[in-house]
């Protein structure tokens, strides 16, 4: 698979950089699950040498070296694995922490942006392109394409449940909700919603009174069903339409907050939950 | 024997991270080895313990001046806003989308942040016809809580993800950004300037330090030279700003220890302040990379944690003699 003698390959990444590979890399850090999960997806799971320490998923790469974690990514610690690709995102730190040393010790380091679907296929193929894989890079991202085309045709025409998804819960009481223009937003939307609440300014954090007020068809927790549990018997909660018709559902955090080839289950499993009466497969 | 230290610092500091590396391999990497590893610590270790050591100075230096000003041992670098000012400035850099690069935009936001604010401090307590100590003071409390409304509110609106927010956070609890070795050399000019401009200030800090009465008596003009030795120390807390964020508790503790080592006189305490400084910020530098691999602890919060404790041990022994 080696193109040792081929020119070398120039891609652009998110940050419009463009970084050159003389020969498909082999020792590879990934930072953050989401990118980890698109190489694993690709069969490229054995050469991945480093990754963050809140990475869950796939299970054979987490005995992998730790180059990082919620305290922020050592260069040291990556540099230390020798990767010839680092592949990061820029959430937390690691864009500012990793791109400036990597450039000025010549490791080949790309950023990925993945706010919708249709990036992270576009990643997929990236990735594949980057690491000699191309085919099976394409093969991956459109048979997850085929998949979500399938939600398309089954739910077209029926009407769209308004929807809230809760993300996260704040000290102060008030509520992170998936928003318009996210993946997670996207998620929502392909598998057959429509956002429960108008994004209103420019704040993340809505307040539980916003949530009661504008009474959602269907209510979703990204997290366990105790913390659902737990939410909707606060005062007020039992009221909603979507607690009252038993439709207040716990969804999975890894499917729906990491930008990977998984958030395609969390579609289909969010569509099943939207519309019950059409089986899915 | 600081100086000695210092040097014994940078090079403890050199070899501390997540790989230690042995006197060997610093010898090779400064000789102009091409291997990986020594690549990583000439162009990017190295650089970045000389960048703390600079950074510590200037905030010895600053602290130095700010409690000369002030008369006060709790007076400290980022007193009179500077702090806001460069957080507010970081976070405009670190989440708004700019023309100039964020390498670029960020030490010169920081900075323009950190010296704006006194500017601002300075000038509203001279519209209120105050520029003694108790009016800068009130003045920069006030900015510093308009400031810091300001960058919260920045933080909260302009961050899509709640994780972005560590960028700011980490940043504000300090940490030596890595500079080039070009950026570097003008670091090091900047740091020089800014020693020689504190030792310009010695003398009548010294005059002033017997109060506002006596040395007017003496025929300094106080209230002026207050504003000029404010201007001058911010300037020199901006430049530590804009290359190492805000790193806590230096620029309060440095100046103490030195005066305990070479007495209060301003002339022999503003370089022994700057080389207590660099001491704590290459020191603390090296535990924020080597303490908790593969993490790094922010700085501020290392020179707080292991820093309190240290000071609050010399202070009581200081005390009992």
């Amino acid at each position: 698979m080696r193109r040792a003698t081929a020119a070398p390959l120039m891609v652009r990444d998110a940050f419009d950089r463009t970084v050159s590979f003389a020969a498909p890399p082999q020792r590879i850090v990934t930072i953050f699950a989401s990118n980890t999960e698109i190489v694993a997806a690709l069969g490229l799971a054995q050469r991945i040498v480093g990754i963050e320490a809140f990475t869950r998923y796939p299970p054979e790469v987490l005995d992998r070296p730790l180059v990082g974690g919620r305290l922020g990514f050592s260069v040291d610690a990556v540099v230390a694995e020798r990767p010839d690709l680092v592949i990061v995102t820029p959430s937390r730190q690691a864009a500012n922490q990793l791109i400036d040393p990597m450039e000025r010790l010549g490791i080949p380091i790309i950023v990925l942006l993945q706010r919708t679907l249709a990036e992270i296929m576009a990643n997929i193929r990236l990735v594949g392109r980057i690491c000699g894989v191309a085919e099976r890079g394409e093969a991956v991202a459109s048979r997850l394409e085929a998949r979500m085309a399938k939600v398309r045709d089954k739910i077209g025409g029926l009407p769209a449940p308004s929807t809230i998804m809760i993300t996260g819960r704040l000290g102060n009481g008030l509520l992170l909700v998936a928003r318009d223009g996210t993946y997670t937003g996207d998620a929502i939307v392909r598998a057959g919603g429509r956002f429960g609440l108008e994004s209103r300014g420019v704040l993340a954090q809505i307040s539980p009174e916003a949530i009661l007020n504008a009474d959602p068809d269907v209510l979703l927790l990204a997290g366990s069903e105790t913390q659902l549990a737990d939410l909707i018997g606060r005062p007020g909660w039992l009221d909603l339409s979507a607690v009252r018709a038993k439709r207040a559902y716990a969804v999975s955090r890894a499917e729906l907050l990491i930008p990977g080839p998984r958030t395609v289950d969390g579609i289909e499993r969010l569509a099943r939950l939207f519309h019950p009466a059409v089986g899915q497969r | 024997m600081l100086g000695l230290a210092l040097g014994l610092a940078i090079v403890v500091a050199a070899a501390a991270g997540h790989d230690w590396a042995t006197p060997a391999d610093l010898w090779r990497a400064v000789s102009g080895d091409s291997d990986l590893r020594s690549r990583l610590l000439f162009e990017w270790r190295i650089p970045r313990v000389l960048a703390a050591g600079l950074v510590g100075a200037l905030l010895g230096l600053g602290g130095t001046i700010f409690q000369g000003v002030f008369r006060n041992p709790l007076a400290e670098p980022y007193l009179l806003g500077s702090a806001g000012g460069a957080a507010l400035g970081a976070t405009v850099a670190l989440l708004v989308p700019l023309a100039a690069p964020q390498s670029l935009a960020l030490p010169v936001l920081a900075f323009a942040g950190a010296w704006g604010a006194t500017v601002l401090v300075i000038g509203i307590s001279r519209v209120s016809g105050a520029v003694d100590a108790a009016g800068l003071l009130l003045a920069g409390v006030a900015v510093a809580a308009i400031l810091g409304a300001l960058r919260s509110f920045l933080m909260l609106a302009l961050s899509d993800e709640t994780v972005s927010l560590q960028i700011v956070l980490s940043w504000v609890l300090g940490g030596v950004q890595t500079p080039t070795w070009g950026l570097l050399g003008l670091l090091a000019l900047m740091s020089a300037a800014c020693l020689a401009l504190c030792l310009m200030l010695a003398g009548r800090l010294d005059v002033l330090g017997l109060g506002e009465t006596m040395a007017s008596a003496f025929g300094l003009d106080v209230r002026r030279f207050i504003a000029t030795a404010v201007l001058a120390g911010s300037v020199v807390v901006a430049v530590a700003v804009a290359f190492g964020g805000l790193v806590a508790f230096v620029g309060l503790a440095a100046p103490h220890i030195a005066r305990w080592l070479v007495g209060p006189l301003h002339r022999p305490l503003v370089p022994a302040s700057a080389l207590v400084g660099a001491i704590i910020v290459v020191l603390a530098d090296a535990i924020a990379r080597a303490a908790l691999p593969p993490a790094e602890i922010p700085l501020g919060l290392v020179t707080a944690i292991a820093g309190g404790p240290f000071f609050i041990l010399l202070l009581a022994r200081r005390l009992r003699t």
